[in-house]
C-alpha cells in the first residue's frame, strides 16, 4: 500500500538539516504501523512526505502503487484528497464551522451535492459517535470530541490511508485513550491502513508494526 | 527600544508586505497633502517671483481692473510732485506657438525711460547691444528676450520670431537679449520685452495702458504717496504695492485650496483604515507573544508603548515617503495648475521651481505620524489589556462584542440625528454643511460592520450559486471577520463615495453647462482673436464689427467686450454687449428677477444682470445696488436679475456695451457673436469671413459645435483634478483589498493548509480567495454609491454655498456608477491574484504546525 | 566765554570776507557765461548732423539729422529730423526749452505712427544709443546755474576760464555740477565736464570753430561717456544761422504733419 525507497529529505537552513536519511520502507494494505522516536528524529516528516503534504528531497514514495515522484501538485492532492485521510495532534479543525460543516468539507472541495454530503457527514459523526453534536461548533466541544470530529472528517471519503500525528498527544490519558479505541476499532471496520506518530509508547505498543526512528533512519522495525 | 528591536523588527521582516502596504496607506494621505499645498504654493510662489521681478523698484501699480485706462493718467501721475519716477506697462501673454515652449510674457514698457525702475541687464555687457535704441524705439516689430528663451529657440540678435498679434502672425526681429537673472528670469525666463507705443498697435489697445509702476520720492511714505494718488485719480483705480496682487491670485487659488484639503483629508482618513486594520490584525497575530511578555513582567504600558513606538517609525517612515513623492507629484501638477491658471483666468504666472515651505512638510510628516499614532491607539490599548492567559485564545478579536456594536449603532444613530439637524434646520451656512457632511460620513463608518453582515449575508446564496465552495469558504470568512472586512469596506467605501461625490458635481457641472449652452451660446459663429474664446490679450476695433455686419450672409453681430473690472476691490468679470439683441436671442434661465424687463431696462444702462454665481459669492439681491468702478468714476447700478451663466468660473457681470463705451472709453471688442441669416451654413460662412479679412487682420471663426467643444474641454480641464482623486480613490481601494486581503490569507495560513490537507486543490483555494476579494469588492460598491449619493447633496451644497457660487441640480452620476462597477471587481479581482497566490504557495507542513 | 565770543566774531567777520570775494568771483562768473551766450546769440540755427558712435568694442555706427532752431537763450525750440539710416528715417525729436524749468519733449516715429512725450525722469538716459543724455541736448541757460569761477588754465594753445557750475533749484538735471573751460580770447566753450557728486559722467569737447555768420561755431562735438567708455563725435555740416523760420514748425501738430 505505502512504498519507500531511499527517501531522504533534507532542509536548507544556515544549517543542512537531514531529517531522513535513505529510508526504505513498505507498509502492506490494512495494516496498523505506529511511528515512534524522539523529538527531532524524523517521524512527522516521514508522515508529512507520506501524506503528500511535502515532497522528499531524494528517493521515491509509491502510495498504492502511484508514484507520487513526479506528479503534480493538483494530482498530489488528488491522490492526497481520495487515498488519504490526516488526523493532526491540535485538530486543525476550523474554528468557524460546525461539526457537520468541518466534517463536510472535504466532501464539498469533491464538489459533492448537498444531501449526500449531509448524509454522509451525519454518517461519519455517528461512526465516531458524535451524532447528537452536528450543530455544535468546535469550541464548544472537547478535546476528546473535537479529535473524534477531525477522526471523521478525515474518513469523509473513506480513504485506504489514515494519518494520524500524535492523535492523543494533546488530550489527557483517559481521553487519550478513547481516541485510541475508536482508531482501532474503525482499523477493524474499515480495514484502513494507518500510519500513527507517537511519542506515547503505550498508543504504540497498541499497534501490530512499529518503526522506530533515530536522526532520520530506521533503528528499529518491530511487528507483533 | 529594546523591545521594539527584539519583537517587532522581527516581525516587520517577517511581513515585509503589510508593513508595506502600512507605510504605504500613510505615504499616501502624506503625499496628497504635500503635492497639493505644494503645488499650490509653488504657482502662488512663481507668479509672486514674476510680478516681483517685473515690479522691479516699483513701489506702487496702478491699475484698473483689466479694461487698462487712458495714456492722459499717466501724465497726472508725472506730475504728482510725490512721484519720482512713473512709467507705464502693457502685459500681454502670447502663445509662442512653439512646442515645450509655453506662452511668453511680453512686457512693453517706455524704453525711454523704463530703466529707471527695472534693471535691463544685456548680454554681452553693453547697451548698445539693443542694437541701437533708436531703431528698437523706431521699429515696431522690435523685441528683446532673454538669454534663455534665445537659446531655447536658437535666437541671437536680429534673428526673426513669429508670435500672434491683432493683425495675424507676426515676424518680431530680437534686438536685444537680456542676460539671466533678475529680470530676466520673471515668467520662467519666458519674458520679453517691447516698446509700449508699438505693444499698444499690435495689440489693439488704443491709447490705453494696463498698468502705470512708480517709485515715490525718497521722503513720500508709501501710505501718503498712495493717498495723493488716489486723489489725483479718483476712484475706479487700483492703487497697490506689487506684492498685493499675490493676494488677488490667492483668491483665485482658493478653490485650489480647498479642494486639496478636502483631498488630503480624504488620504489620511483612509490610511488610517489601513493602519487601524493593518495594527489590529498585527496584535490579534502577536497575541501569545505578548501573553508572554505580559507573563515575564512587562507592564500594560510597556505593551501599549511597544505598538505606538512602531506606529510612530511607520508613520515616520510613511510620511517621508510621502513627502518625498509628493514634491515629486507636486512638479507635475503645479505645471498643470499653472497651464490652467493662465488659460482660464489670464494670469500669467510661471511656475518655475518647487516651493517646499518647510511648514507644510512639517505639518505633513506630523499629520502622517498623527494618524498612524491614532489609528494604532485602539490596537495598542487593546493589545495592552489583554488577559495574558486568554491571550492565546485566538479569534475572538475578530468579532465585535455585543456591547462594541451597541455602542457603534448608538453612535451612528447619534452622528445621523446631528447630520439631520444640520440640514433641517436653517440655511446652509459653512460650518453647518461641513459638520453635516462629517456626521454622515462617520455614522457611514459605525454603521459598515452592521452593514457589512446584512450585504456579505445577502450576498452568500449568490456566491454559493457561482462556486458553491469557494463561495461559501468565501463569505464566511467575510462574516468570520467583520473587523477586519469593515475596515476594508470602509476605506473602499468611502473612496467611492468620494468618486460618486466628485464625478456627480462633474456631471452636473457639465449638464449645467450643456443647458447654459443650449440657451445662452446660439450664435452661429464666433469671431475672436485666438483660438481661446475667454483670450482677452487682443482687442479689435469695432470697426470690424462693422464690417462683418455689412456681410450679406450675416443676419447679426454681438459686439461683446469683456474685461474684469473693479468692485469693492475685487476684480469681477464684466460682460458688455448689446443687451437688446442679446435679449432678441438667448433664453437664459432666470434665478431672480423678470428677465425680459431686466434686459430692457439694462439695455437703458439701468443697471446690471448678474450671473448666479457671482450673486452668491458678494450676497448680492435683486435690487441691491453694485458700486462698480471705472476710469470715469463710480458707476452705482442695481442689479436686475440674476441668470445661470457660465461666462466666467467666478461669475460675470453683464452691462450694456453702451455703457461700457461711455464710461470706460474703450469701444474695442474681444469677441464677435455671429447670427447667420437662415440656410447659411456656419462652415461656409466661416471660410467667407476668412476670406474677406484674409488681407488685413488674423481672425479666428469658430462654429458654434467649435466653441461647444472648447468649453467642455476647459470644463473637462477643471475636472482634471477631479479624474486625479478618482485615480487615488481607485489607488486606495487595490491598496485596501490588497492589505486586508494580504492579512487575512496570514491570518488563515493554517486554515487554507488544512483546506489543501483535506483536499481542496489549488484552484478552489485560490478561488475562495478571489471570492473573499469580490466580496470585499461588491460590498463596498453597494454601500460606496450609497454613501456617494448622499455625500454628492453635501458637495453640491459646499460648491454652491462656499466654493463657486455655483448652482447645480442633483444628477447621480449613473454612467460613472455603472463604470464603477466593473471597475472596482476588476481591481478587486486584481489584487485578489497575488495574495491568493501566496495562499497557495505556503509550505503545508509548515502551515499546519502550530504556530 | 568772552574768548570763545572773541572767536567767534573774528570767525564770522573772515566768513563774510570770504562770501563778499565769493559773490565778486561769481560774479565774474557769471559775466562770462552771459557774454558766451551773447556772443553766440543767433535767431535760429539749423545744420545737418552726422553723428558717429564709437562704443567700447570700437564699432562704429552712424546716423544723421538736420538740426532746427529757432529762438535763443532759454526760450529756444529744436527739431531734430533723423535722415539715416534707413530704419530710423523719420524718427523726430521735438525739444521747447523753457527758461525756468526743464525742457519739453517729444518724439515721433512715423513706424507708429504716433508721438510720445519724453517723460522729466527720463532726462538723464542716453539719447538714442549716441553719448548725449537728453539733457545734453538741452539748451544751457545761463539763467538756470549758478556759477563760480575757479581760476584760469591753459587749454591747448590758449587760456582758458575754469568755471563750476550748479544747477538752480527749478532745474532737473542729472548733474551735481559741471566744470566748463571757456577760451578767454574768443569766448567760447572748449570742454565740458558733468559731475555726479564726484564721479566724472560725461565729457563733452568743442572743437574745429569756424565763424560761421561772425559767430564762432564749434564744428566737431565729441562726447564721452567716461563710465561706458564709449564716444560720439558730431559733425556739423551746411551750418546756417539766422535763417527764417516759422515758429508753428515747431509744435507737435507740426511734428506729426511733417513726418
Amino acid at each position: 500500500m505505502i512504498q519507500l525507497e531511499s527517501v531522504s529529505k533534507h532542509f536548507d537552513g544556515k544549517r543542512k538539516v537531514t531529517a531522513l536519511d535513505q529510508v526504505s520502507l513498505s507498509i502492506s494494505k490494512g495494516e496498523m504501523v505506529s511511528i515512534v522516536g524522539a523529538s527531532g528524529s524524523g517521524k512527522s516528516t516521514l508522515l508529512n512526505l507520506i501524506g503528500g503534504l511535502d515532497r522528499p528531497s531524494s528517493g521515491e514514495i509509491i502510495i498504492d502503487g502511484q508514484s507520487l515522484t513526479k506528479i503534480s501538485d493538483d494530482e498530489l492532492t488528488k491522490v492526497r484528497r481520495d487515498k488519504i485521510g490526516f488526523i493532526f495532534q491540535f485538530f486543525n479543525l476550523l474554528p468557524t464551522l460546525n461539526c457537520a460543516e468541518n466534517v463536510a468539507l472535504p466532501l464539498h472541495l469533491r464538489g459533492w451535492n448537498r444531501k449526500r454530503t449531509e448524509q454522509r457527514a451525519r454518517e461519519l459523526l455517528e461512526l465516531v459517535k458524535l451524532g447528537q453534536r452536528l450543530e455544535h461548533l468546535p469550541e464548544e466541544l472537547s478535546g476528546g470530541e473535537r479529535q473524534r470530529v477531525a477522526i471523521a472528517r478525515a474518513l469523509a471519503v473513506y480513504p485506504p490511508i489514515l494519518l494520524a500525528d500524535e492523535p492523543t498527544g494533546n488530550l489527557d490519558s483517559h481521553t487519550g485513550a478513547e481516541i485510541l479505541t475508536l482508531i482501532r476499532d474503525l482499523h477493524h471496520r474499515l480495514q484502513t491502513t494507518i500510519l500513527i506518530v507517537t511519542h506515547d509508547m503505550g498508543v504504540a505498543e497498541s499497534c501490530q508494526r512499529t518503526i522506530r526512528l533515530r536522526d532520520g533512519r530506521i533503528i528499529e522495525d518491530l511487528r507483533r | 527600544m529594546i523591545l521594539l528591536r527584539l519583537l517587532s523588527w522581527p516581525y516587520v521582516r517577517k511581513h515585509k508586505l503589510r508593513t508595506s502596504l502600512t507605510i504605504a496607506g500613510i505615504a499616501l494621505g502624506v503625499l496628497v497633502f504635500v503635492a497639493m499645498r505644494t503645488a499650490n504654493n509653488s504657482v502662488l510662489y512663481g507668479f509672486q517671483q514674476t510680478v516681483e521681478r517685473i515690479a522691479g523698484k516699483a513701489q506702487l501699480q496702478i491699475s484698473s481692473g483689466e479694461t487698462g485706462f487712458p495714456e492722459e493718467v499717466l501724465e497726472k501721475v508725472q506730475a504728482l510732485p510725490e512721484v519720482e519716477v512713473a512709467v507705464p506697462v502693457i502685459e500681454a501673454n502670447l502663445n509662442t506657438g512653439r512646442k515645450g515652449q509655453g506662452n511668453l510674457l511680453v512686457l512693453a514698457v517706455d524704453m525711454t525711460g523704463d530703466r529707471s525702475l527695472r534693471q535691463y541687464e544685456f548680454e554681452e555687457g553693453e547697451e548698445a547691444v539693443v542694437d541701437d535704441p533708436l531703431v528698437f524705439l523706431a521699429q515696431p516689430d522690435s523685441i528683446i528676450v532673454t538669454r534663455e528663451f534665445a537659446a531655447a529657440n536658437g535666437l541671437t540678435t536680429n534673428s526673426k520670431i513669429r508670435l500672434e498679434t491683432m493683425d495675424g502672425p507676426k515676424q518680431f526681429t530680437v534686438r536685444g537679449i537680456m542676460k539671466s537673472g533678475g529680470l530676466a528670469s520673471a515668467f520662467g525666463g519666458n519674458l520679453a520685452i517691447m516698446d509700449i507705443y508699438a505693444a499698444q498697435k499690435v495689440f489693439g489697445r488704443g491709447r490705453t495702458f494696463d498698468r502705470i509702476d512708480l517709485k515715490l520720492k525718497p521722503e513720500i511714505s508709501l501710505e501718503a504717496g498712495k493717498a495723493a494718488l488716489q486723489q489725483a485719480l479718483g476712484p475706479g483705480f487700483q492703487i497697490e504695492p506689487p506684492s498685493s496682487r499675490g493676494k488677488q491670485f490667492e483668491a483665485i487659488a482658493k478653490l485650489f485650496g480647498i479642494a486639496a484639503s478636502l483631498n488630503s483629508l480624504f488620504a489620511l482618513l483612509i490610511g488610517l483604515f489601513i493602519i487601524y486594520n493593518t495594527f489590529a490584525v498585527a496584535v490579534a497575530q502577536r497575541r501569545s507573544e505578548i501573553g508572554i511578555l505580559r507573563s515575564l513582567g512587562a507592564s500594560r504600558n510597556q505593551i501599549r508603548g511597544l505598538f505606538l513606538s512602531e506606529s510612530v517609525i511607520m508613520g515616520l517612515v510613511g510620511s517621508l515617503l510621502g513627502i518625498v513623492l509628493g514634491l515629486l507629484l507636486a512638479q507635475a501638477m503645479s505645471g498643470y495648475i499653472s497651464t490652467f491658471l493662465s488659460e482660464i483666468y489670464g494670469v500669467a504666472q510661471h511656475t518655475e521651481e518647487i516651493a517646499a515651505d518647510p511648514l507644510v512638510l512639517v505639518s505633513a510628516a506630523l499629520i502622517g505620524i498623527a494618524t498612524s499614532l491614532a489609528a494604532a491607539w485602539i490596537p495598542a490599548n487593546d493589545a495592552a489589556t489583554a488577559d495574558p492567559v486568554k491571550a492565546i485564545h485566538k479569534g475572538a478579536w475578530e468579532s465585535f462584542t455585543d456591547q462594541e456594536s451597541r455602542l457603534r449603532l448608538l453612535g451612528a444613530v447619534a452622528f445621523i440625528i446631528v447630520a439631520a439637524l444640520c440640514s433641517f434646520t436653517g440655511g446652509k451656512s459653512g460650518f453647518r454643511l461641513y459638520l453635516g457632511y462629517l456626521s454622515v460620513v462617520l455614522a457611514a463608518v459605525m454603521l459598515t460592520p452592521a452593514a457589512v453582515k446584512c450585504i456579505v449575508r445577502l450576498l452568500r446564496p449568490l456566491w454559493r450559486w457561482l462556486l458553491p465552495v469557494e463561495g461559501a469558504l468565501a463569505t464566511d470568512s467575510l462574516l468570520q471577520t467583520p473587523r477586519r472586512t469593515s475596515a476594508t469596506v470602509a476605506a473602499v467605501m468611502l473612496s467611492l463615495s468620494l468618486v460618486i461625490g466628485l464625478g456627480g458635481v462633474a456631471a452636473a457641472s457639465y449638464r449645467s453647462i450643456l443647458d447654459w449652452m443650449t440657451a445662452a451660446l446660439n450664435p452661429d459663429l464666433f469671431v475672436g482673436s485666438s483660438e481661446q474664446i475667454a483670450d482677452r490679450s487682443f482687442r479689435f476695433p469695432p470697426e470690424i464689427g462693422e464690417q462683418l455686419q455689412k456681410l450679406d450672409f450675416i443676419d447679426e453681430v454681438q459686439m461683446v467686450r469683456s474685461a474684469r473690472v473693479l468692485y469693492k476691490d475685487t476684480p469681477v468679470m464684466m460682460v458688455s454687449t448689446s443687451l437688446e439683441s442679446l435679449r432678441r436671442r438667448i433664453r437664459p434661465k432666470a434665478v431672480a428677477g423678470d428677465l425680459e424687463k431686466a434686459y430692457r431696462e439694462a439695455a437703458r444702462g439701468e443697471g446690471v444682470i448678474l450671473s448666479d454665481n457671482l450673486a452668491l459669492q458678494h450676497g448680492l439681491k435683486v435690487g441691491d445696488i453694485m458700486e462698480i468702478s471705472s476710469p470715469s468714476g463710480v458707476l452705482k447700478l442695481p442689479v436686475l436679475a440674476i441668470t445661470i451663466d457660465y461666462s466666467d468660473q467666478r461669475g460675470a457681470l453683464l452691462m450694456e456695451r453702451s455703457l461700457y463705451i461711455e464710461k470706460w472709453k474703450d469701444p474695442t471688442v474681444n469677441l464677435f457673436r455671429v447670427y447667420l441669416k437662415p440656410g447659411v451654413a456656419p462652415e461656409e460662412a466661416k471660410r467667407r469671413i476668412l476670406e474677406r479679412f484674409a488681407q488685413e487682420r488674423k481672425l479666428f471663426v469658430m462654429t458654434n459645435q467649435q466653441v461647444r467643444d472648447y468649453i467642455l474641454r476647459i470644463t473637462d480641464q477643471w475636472f482634471g483634478l477631479t479624474y486625479m482623486q478618482i485615480f487615488v480613490a481607485v489607488l486606495v481601494a487595490v491598496l485596501g483589498i490588497v492589505n486586508s486581503l494580504t492579512v487575512s490569507i496570514t491570518d488563515r495560513r493554517r486554515e487554507l493548509a488544512v483546506l489543501q490537507a483535506v483536499g481542496g486543490l489549488r484552484r478552489q483555494v485560490r478561488q475562495a480567495v478571489w471570492m473573499e476579494a469580490l466580496g470585499i469588492g461588491a460590498v463596498s460598491l453597494v454601500l460606496g454609491l450609497l454613501l456617494g449619493a448622499v455625500i454628492l447633496q453635501y458637495y453640491l451644497d459646499a460648491i454652491r454655498e462656499d466654493l463657486a457660487g455655483m448652482r447645480l441640480d442633483y444628477y447621480y452620476p449613473t454612467r460613472i456608477a455603472l463604470l464603477l462597477v466593473p471597475t472596482m471587481l476588476i481591481t478587486s479581482f486584481v489584487s485578489a491574484l497575488w495574495p491568493a497566490e501566496t495562499a497557495v504557495r505556503t509550505s503545508l507542513v509548515e502551515a499546519l504546525e502550530y504556530e | 566765554m568772552s574768548n570763545s565770543n572773541a572767536r567767534t566774531r573774528s570767525s564770522c567777520r573772515r566768513v563774510f570776507f570770504l562770501l563778499l570775494a565769493a559773490q565778486a568771483l561769481a560774479q565774474d562768473a557769471r559775466q562770462i557765461m552771459v557774454e558766451v551766450q551773447n556772443r553766440a546769440r543767433s535767431n535760429s540755427q539749423h545744420y545737418e548732423g552726422v553723428l558717429k558712435v564709437v562704443d567700447s568694442k570700437s564699432k562704429v555706427s552712424e546716423k544723421r539729422w538736420t538740426y532746427d532752431r529757432i529762438g535763443s537763450a532759454g526760450q529756444s525750440k529744436v527739431i531734430l529730423r533723423f535722415t539715416a539710416p534707413a530704419e530710423v528715417k523719420g524718427v523726430a525729436v521735438l525739444v521747447i526749452n523753457h527758461p525756468d524749468r526743464a525742457s519739453d519733449q517729444w518724439m515721433w516715429t512715423p513706424s507708429l505712427q504716433r508721438d510720445r512725450r519724453i517723460a522729466l525722469q527720463d532726462r538723464s538716459t542716453r539719447f538714442f544709443g549716441t553719448d548725449f543724455s537728453f539733457e545734453d541736448l538741452e539748451e544751457r541757460d545761463v539763467e538756470q546755474f549758478d556759477y563760480k569761477l575757479l581760476g584760469e588754465e591753459k587749454c591747448g594753445e590758449s587760456v582758458c576760464y575754469k568755471l563750476e557750475s550748479r544747477p538752480r533749484k527749478t532745474k532737473v538735471s542729472q548733474y551735481s555740477h559741471s566744470f566748463l573751460w571757456v577760451e578767454k580770447e574768443r569766448m567760447i566753450i572748449l570742454r565740458i565736464e558733468g559731475y555726479q557728486r564726484d564721479r566724472l559722467v560725461r565729457r563733452i569737447q568743442y572743437s574745429d570753430h569756424q565763424k560761421v555768420q561772425n559767430i564762432w561755431t564749434p564744428l566737431l562735438i565729441e562726447v564721452e561717456d567716461v563710465g561706458r567708455k564709449s564716444k560720439t563725435i558730431l559733425r556739423t555740416d551746411k551750418l546756417q544761422y539766422n535763417a527764417p523760420m516759422k515758429e508753428e514748425m515747431f509744435t507737435l501738430q507740426a511734428l506729426r504733419r511733417e513726418s
